[in-house]
């Protein structure tokens, strides 16, 4: 079965057409070809696949896609400006904030939210809100001050 | 994920219609944070989902002096955690979403959707269970208000009928001279499910010693989050002390029934309760003496 849905991703308005069991995730990255956030465990632990609804971080391998219907999706690759790349790219260039780049994407999205809630956050609060995405290389102590360093700590 | 129809009614009268039309081969769906789970694993495969995400009347958390706090089915834990007049009444409900899931999963998932799924490792229920919580629930053509322990009847497993809502969590003012703790223990990364979470509230007398009322609730640790009773009844009418808390920990440790998984063994478990029961009535008991 399917259904049409209007969302708006990256500030574009895009009318699709959606099976009822496509994720946010199959939709983004096969029918938008937006393939920054990528499929991790499948249950909302690892945060690979995070994108931001409404402003807000979900896991979207397991968020409906016909849920997401009149919502505002913003994914990696709408958060540079243009040519100009988001505060928090340039520092995850800077501090070397990644090496294999599988959970950057999630990381990226998720520190642009707490940032947007909260422009002043401690590192305990960026240590809180992030420990939901994990990164298997091990880069933590780089992703932090990679955050630190875009909030201006 | 087997295929399914997707129903979007926007009263609770409507969801409870078509819950009944599909007589338990739908499912509501609120946040999908335990459906958009099972489902994909193919645990679940209902025909119908019906989400209920646009009824207003179960939205919100409000307050007043009778009733207490009122808290809607599809408040987001996130909600709960961020409500000013949640964390203004009952500031214990911030402190224990801050370590609920992730924040992916506090966005999504609603209180409602929470206690509906039956999901025995999780931390509000031990928390509503604390503090006498009811839950409101609609079907078709009855309305009931149940004591949120009549709600878990087995793993996954609701005394909700298939065509029910559970719409609130009603929370009733706490008496004067009350004090509750909180504490989930997890035995992997913090972001884990808890492998166990045990909450006391007492509730002091007149003369701020003897403990009036005494709630321990322990959850993880048993098919359904349960009050350990026996230990409860070690502290009720007494005067605080560390030997009753011995007690009464050793109790509890005893009532429950957990099975060994991957967050620790039968008997490792038991000891973490014994803690868990031990360290959270001492903090109850400090802040009801300080109310």
């Amino acid at each position: 079965m399917k259904k049409q849905i209007r969302i708006r991703v990256n500030g574009l308005e895009r009318e699709l057409e959606v099976s009822m069991r496509a994720t946010l995730l199959d939709t983004v990255r096969d029918q938008l070809g937006l393939t920054a956030a990528k499929l991790g465990c499948e249950m909302q632990v690892c945060g690979a696949c995070t994108l931001l609804v409404d402003g807000k971080p979900v896991s979207a391998c397991s968020y409906l896609a016909v849920d997401a219907d009149g919502a505002e999706i913003l994914t990696t690759e709408g958060l540079a400006d243009g040519a100009k790349l988001h505060p928090l790219q340039e520092a995850f260039m800077e501090t070397g904030a990644l090496q294999c780049g599988y959970c950057t994407s999630g990381f990226l999205l998720t520190a642009k939210a707490m940032l947007d809630e909260n422009p002043h956050p401690t590192e305990e609060y960026i240590r809180e809100y992030l420990a939901g995405n994990f990164c298997r290389c091990g880069c933590y102590g780089e992703i932090l001050q990679a955050v630190k360093k875009a909030a201006g700590l | 994920m087997r295929d399914f129809e997707y129903l979007e009614p926007t009263t609770i009268a409507e969801a409870c219609a078509l819950l009944k039309h599909y007589g338990g081969e739908a499912r509501a769906y609120a946040g999908g944070a335990y459906l958009g789970i099972v489902m994909r694993q193919g645990l679940l495969a209902p025909k119908a989902l019906v989400n209920i995400k646009k009824i207003d009347a179960l939205k919100g958390i409000r307050h007043d002096v009778k009733d207490g706090l009122v808290i809607g089915a599809l408040t987001t834990h996130r909600e709960l955690e961020t409500s000013k007049i949640a964390r203004e009444k009952f500031p214990i409900f911030a402190h224990v979403e801050r370590e609920v899931a992730n924040i992916r999963v506090r966005n999504v998932g609603t209180i409602g959707g929470n206690l509906a799924s039956g999901e025995p490792l999780t931390d509000l229920a031990q928390v509503f269970m604390a503090l006498d919580a009811r839950v409101a629930v609609v079907g078709p053509a009855t309305s009931r208000l149940i004591p949120i322990e009549e709600l878990f009847l087995d793993f996954y497993h609701t005394s909700l009928a298939d065509d029910e809502i559970l719409t609130h969590v009603i929370v009733p003012p706490l008496p004067p001279r009350s004090g509750i703790e909180y504490i989930r223990f997890s035995s992997s990364s913090v972001v884990d499910k808890p492998c166990v979470g045990v909450c006391v509230r007492a509730t002091l007398s007149a003369d701020n010693e003897t403990c009036d009322e005494l709630r321990i609730s322990l959850g993880c640790v048993a098919p359904t989050p349960l009050r350990a009773r026996k230990a409860e009844a070690i502290l009720s009418g007494k005067d605080f002390s560390s030997e009753l808390v011995e007690q009464a920990s050793a109790s509890a440790a005893q009532e429950c029934s957990p099975t060994a998984d991957l967050r620790g063994s039968e008997r490792f478990k038991r000891g973490i309760v014994r803690v868990l029961v031990r360290r959270a009535a001492a903090r109850a008991y400090e802040r009801a003496r300080q109310h």
